[in-house]
């Protein structure tokens, strides 16, 4: 039916030709960064690229044949063998630099935690859909963050601390366009927060030798006293809890609420600060803040902006940058593959990539727009904030605005499994666009 | 149905609404990193441009040649005596933080050691007190070889450079070593207070000497190749940035010759000894004993050698020309015969009676003794003989106050200027500085000591040799200087001349002069300086030989003095003083004036007092001059001067037996 002449004309095309507009980019930034200028050899990894873009296209295109709606159907048939392939890699598979994410089959490798980022929008998408009308209750929550946390949990022991941390914001989006109670999302992030800042400010403080305190640090330093606190806060929680069980006295919900999140915050920054070693809780700063580590991630920053920033307006050059083409850039082919397209291209190259990327996002919110179905309508919707968090976070990195993660540009850096599991996004996203008019 | 359509409607408005949201919150996600690409590119470019540029260009410096020097007898396009040259070599070099980690950087030190002569323990001291981006010299002077395999084992040997140097080549050795001095490694002492005029950490600096003085001439200025290199150090090309200039070179107002015939003669002794022109106050030459060899010690993987000669007890460091203070002695007589003269206190006639101990009355009676009966003596055989009876009585008559005031102006307390570094100015006592040291007042024995130079007086060679200088000057001295001009560093301009500068006028009468000359022409004829008497120029002189008591060897030992001056008459223009020092000499006559012999000898050899620009009577006197030498020598074959020298004899004796020789001929 999709290959009909009418079918074909329902293919998103300007779709099609931004991405792979985009992934031509990429091939050719990764032929520049696997280019040695002295001794004029290339790694090739270029033509592995072209092939992955090759069979993905494919896929890309193969995949709009299949009624989407399919996918919602076996969602959790596809949860289960995902989340049992990711168990299979975290336990036997090769360890590259020290972190098992990688399943080898000779002559290619995949990455599954890749395709478990879709395989987890698409059980959320369709959980969303069927529970519609209910999400709303704090209850229904339970089940979406449990998908979540365990393939989460499977990838920190690979360990693949970037991977795993993305699927916080996917689930908080998927939640928050789904319909969950805007409160309760807030909630959640609230106690997160609170949790996070207790042992980091102290560590931070401990780690550059601040001197200095006052009151509230001095409530911090003893966890004792917090414990107490927390403790008793927690008490009043429950007792209003319960009183508001009983009457329906409104306003105490704006007692118990606030106190449910601060106390919970607060315990669980206890046990943070417990459990975790002091090079533990220094890692997650220098996640935050690379300058607190020059020599490591702090290093990669500096010099992914000078390559940015030294490109200028119109960049130095196809194979000119010296930063990239003299190795000063790290992981120049994969993490920092844009900052290559900048210096290289300049302001204007990245000006055109950034807009290929505003223009694929915005066609999955149109898509989100326009779906027949609530679950096209979330799948996109997913689908786009994979994507979106991708550039987010790989862009913000290499312009030195987000934390240093692995994450890869999609559609650019050097990748199968990313490339592979980003256009079997776009081929989802045609297949629903192309079925908004079919019933 | 209704109300299932209605909340289906309502739920599709939430859900557009969040959409919407949704859309926002992406689209200033978009913005942000718009602005910072902006931020990054546009307006903080041209500041990443330059950092981009820092983190490819590695600038490796090409040293400048340090200045060539010459010796007085330079002429341009000529082959000329290079005293001081320079010899292309190699250092091997890294930059500490280009290292991933401490670790990997001691174990190429590690590597590095086991291969060369290096300090390991010195380096890392460098290192970890340095800049870590500063370029570090791991080991110096290597040949063009090790570098060739050094470089086809560079993935051994990752960070590891090597730069060309260029190496400082004394061609004399020891000859010079205390007039040029010589360059070491800049301490980091010297790199805090220099860094601002341009030095750099891994640059030489003169130590000591001409080297120490005019480096800022000798030095040049480095250029330095532009290389571009990726992250592990490897060339993809380079520039020059900008060529080195050569520093300039000096001409030395030494004599090459001399310097050689002055060095010969002290060989194998202890002491100083300079010649100097009194006319200009050009240095001919200037020799130290013992002394060290420069090419040893400018290597910075050489510091126990410099070390060790620091320890050494022979102090062969010192410059004892001006760094050394001895008691003048009986040189120091002619000080007195000057102030006694000056003052009018005696006149040239004034006869003592030299029984051979001068007993000096007062509350308890105390004996002065001569080393010889000496009958009565005027002033000028009292110079002549050196006699100490003498010179006890004129002292006593003349003043303690007189004689130091003459003593101070004729410099001897102070520093003469000459342009090396480190010298020191002698010590002339007074009334004041005894009663502060001594809590006692002067006594007239300290009068009677000081008459004849020994006592509380200390000079320096070079004092001793200012104050002839004086004497032959008619008391004009001009300021002592090594350097006579500065050429570029292609030798085809001179850049800059030392025209001769007064530092001391000293109003003499003619009278004082004449009389005092006499008397050391005297010494030379028939006295105690006769050896020097059949020389073809005529000299005049004055030995001394200076009683200390060495703490160490808890014994009397000796310094040998000659102060003297050549031609006796004729144009100050040509005359040449020397003063010689031996430390634990034997006397004056016996170690000093064989030295001095020899210097006036090669002086006369190469025409230093045939050029004479004046007179047509001048060459009339010096013949005549030279031929009463030769008569006053005839007489005495049984005593040829040569043979006394030579004899390994007893101090006393020496001085005893040859005026007495001398005095049966008069």
């Amino acid at each position: 039916m999709l290959f009909s002449k009418e079918g074909l004309s329902r293919i998103d095309y300007a779709l099609v030709i931004a991405v792979v507009l985009t992934v031509f980019i990429g091939i050719l930034m990764i032929y520049s960064a696997g280019f040695d200028p002295i001794d004029k050899v290339n790694n090739g990894l270029y033509r592995k690229q072209l092939l992955w873009f090759i069979f993905g296209f494919i896929l890309m295109i193969g995949l709009t044949i299949v009624n989407y709606q399919s996918l919602g159907e076996f969602s959790l048939h596809i949860y289960v063998i995902l989340i049992l392939v990711l168990i299979i890699t975290t336990v036997f598979g090769t360890p590259v630099r020290n972190t098992r994410a990688w399943l080898n089959f000779g002559f290619f490798s995949i990455q599954p935690s890749e395709f478990m980022k879709l395989g987890l929008v698409i059980i959320l998408a369709k959980y969303l859909e069927i529970r519609e009308r209910d999400i709303t209750r704090l209850r229904e929550l339970v089940f979406p963050a449990l998908l979540t946390f365990i393939p989460m949990l499977i990838i920190l022991k690979q360990p693949d601390f970037g991977t795993a941390i993305i699927f916080i914001p996917i689930l908080l989006t998927m939640l928050f366009v789904g319909g969950a109670d805007i409160s309760h999302l807030l909630s959640i992030v609230m106690i997160a927060a609170i949790a996070m800042v207790v042992p980091m400010v102290l560590t931070y403080r401990e780690w550059i030798g601040a001197e200095g305190s006052n009151f509230l640090l001095d409530f911090f330093q003893d966890l004792n006293l917090l414990l107490i606190v927390s403790g008793v806060l927690l008490l009043v929680t429950v007792i209003t809890f319960v009183l508001h069980f009983f009457s329906v006295k409104k306003f105490l919900r704006r007692i118990y609420i606030p106190g449910a999140v601060i106390s919970l915050g607060l315990m669980t920054s206890v046990i943070i600060q417990k459990l975790f070693k002091v090079y533990q809780k220094r890692r997650i700063l220098v996640f935050l803040n690379p300058d607190l580590d020059p020599q490591g991630s702090g290093y990669n920053i500096i010099q992914s902006k000078i390559a940015i920033g030294s490109g200028g307006f119109f960049g130095k050059g196809f194979l000119k940058g010296s930063q990239s083409q003299l190795g000063f850039l790290p992981e120049k082919s994969s993490d920092f593959i844009f900052s290559v397209v900048a210096e290289e291209w300049g302001f204007f190259g990245a000006l055109v990539l950034l807009a290929l990327f505003g223009f694929i996002i915005f066609r999955c919110v149109q898509t989100a727009f326009e779906s027949k179905d609530k679950f096209g309508a979330l799948l996109a919707s997913g689908i786009g904030t994979i994507l979106f968090f991708h550039i987010l976070i790989n862009i913000g990195m290499a312009v030195g605005i987000m934390p240093v993660t692995g994450l890869p540009l999609c559609f650019v850096s050097y990748g199968g499994s990313n490339l592979m599991m980003s256009m079997i996004c776009i081929g989802i996203m045609l297949n629903i666009r192309a079925r908004k008019f079919v019933y | 149905m209704l109300m299932q359509s209605s909340l289906r409607a309502k739920l599709q408005e939430a859900f557009r609404l969040r959409m919407y949201f949704y859309m926002t919150v992406t689209a200033v996600a978009f913005a942000a990193l718009l602005l910072q690409l902006i931020n990054l590119q546009l307006i903080q470019g041209k500041e990443y441009k330059t950092k981009a540029r820092l983190n490819m260009e590695s600038n490796v410096p090409i040293p400048a040649a340090r200045g060539d020097i010459y010796d007085r007898n330079f002429r341009e396009g000529e082959k000329n005596v290079v005293i001081v040259s320079n010899r292309p070599s190699f250092n091997i070099t890294t930059i500490p933080a280009k290292f991933k980690s401490k670790k990997k950087l001691y174990e190429i030190l590690d590597l590095l050691s086991r291969l060369f002569d290096i300090n390991k323990d010195e380096i890392i001291n460098e290192i970890n007190n340095g800049n870590p981006w500063e370029r570090v010299v791991l080991k110096e002077d290597v040949e063009f070889d090790t570098i060739v395999k050094l470089a086809s084992h560079q993935d051994k040997f990752p960070n590891i450079d090597w730069e060309d140097a260029s190496v400082r080549v004394y061609n004399f050795s020891e000859m010079f070593a205390h007039i040029i001095g010589y360059v070491g490694s800049i301490s980091q002492d010297e790199y805090r207070k220099l860094k601002m005029e341009g030095y750099k950490h891994y640059q030489k600096i003169g130590k000591s000497g001409i080297e120490k003085q005019y480096d800022r001439l000798l030095r040049g200025r480095d250029g330095y190749v532009r290389r571009i290199v990726d992250v592990r150090q490897r060339t993809e090309g380079e520039e020059v940035g900008q060529r080195p200039i050569a520093g300039e070179n000096l001409v030395l107002t030494i004599d090459y010759n001399i310097q050689n015939t002055l060095y010969d003669a002290m060989k194998d002794m202890k002491g100083g000894a300079i010649v100097i022109k009194p006319a200009t106050g050009e240095v001919l030459a200037l020799v130290s004993k013992p002394d060290f060899d420069p090419n040893l010690i400018i290597s910075k993987n050489n510091a126990d050698v410099i070390r060790q000669l620091q320890k050494d007890r022979e102090r062969p460091f010192l410059n004892r020309v001006i760094q050394s203070k001895y008691p003048p002695a009986s040189t120091f007589k002619l000080v007195t015969a000057v102030a006694a003269l000056e003052t009018e206190k005696a006149t040239p006639e004034k006869s003592y009676y030299c029984p051979g101990k001068f007993t000096l009355k007062g509350y308890k009676d105390h004996d002065f003794y001569d080393y010889d009966v000496h009958g009565t003596v005027d002033l000028y055989w009292a110079i002549a003989k050196s006699c100490s009876v003498y010179f006890y009585q004129l002292g006593l008559l003349t003043g303690p106050t007189v004689i130091m005031r003459y003593a101070e102006d004729f410099g001897l307390n102070q520093k003469s200027g000459i342009d090396i570094p480190g010298e020191v100015a002698g010590f002339v006592p007074s009334r004041q500085w005894k009663y502060k040291t001594f809590g006692q007042p002067w006594f007239d024995g300290d009068t009677v000591n000081m008459a004849i130079g020994q006592g509380f007086l200390h000079v320096t060679p070079m004092g001793m040799c200012e104050f002839v200088s004086a004497l032959v000057n008619n008391g004009i001295v001009y300021q002592p200087h090594v350097i006579r001009e500065i050429r570029s560093n292609d030798n085809s301009r001179v850049l800059k001349t030392f025209p001769r500068k007064k530092i001391r006028e000293i109003p003499l009468s003619p009278l004082t002069l004449q009389a005092v000359k006499k008397g050391m022409r005297m010494g030379v004829m028939s006295g105690t300086s006769g050896r020097l008497g059949y020389l073809k120029v005529p000299v005049a002189g004055k030995t001394g030989t200076a009683q200390t008591r060495s703490i160490r060897q808890e014994k009397f030992s000796q310094h040998a003095w000659f102060v003297g001056f050549a031609p006796y008459e004729g144009p100050a223009e040509n005359a040449v003083v020397t003063v010689v020092l031996v430390e634990y000499g034997v006397a004056g006559a016996a170690s000093a004036v064989p030295i001095a012999e020899k210097v006036y000898t090669k002086l006369n050899d190469l025409g230093y007092f045939n050029v004479a620009p004046v007179a047509a009577a001048q060459p009339d006197a010096k013949k005549a001059g030279a031929a009463q030498a030769r008569q006053i020598m005839l007489p005495q074959p049984q005593l040829p001067p040569k043979k006394n020298a030579a004899a390994p004899v007893v101090p006393d004796q020496a001085l005893q037996k040859k005026p007495a020789a001398v005095k049966k001929a008069d």
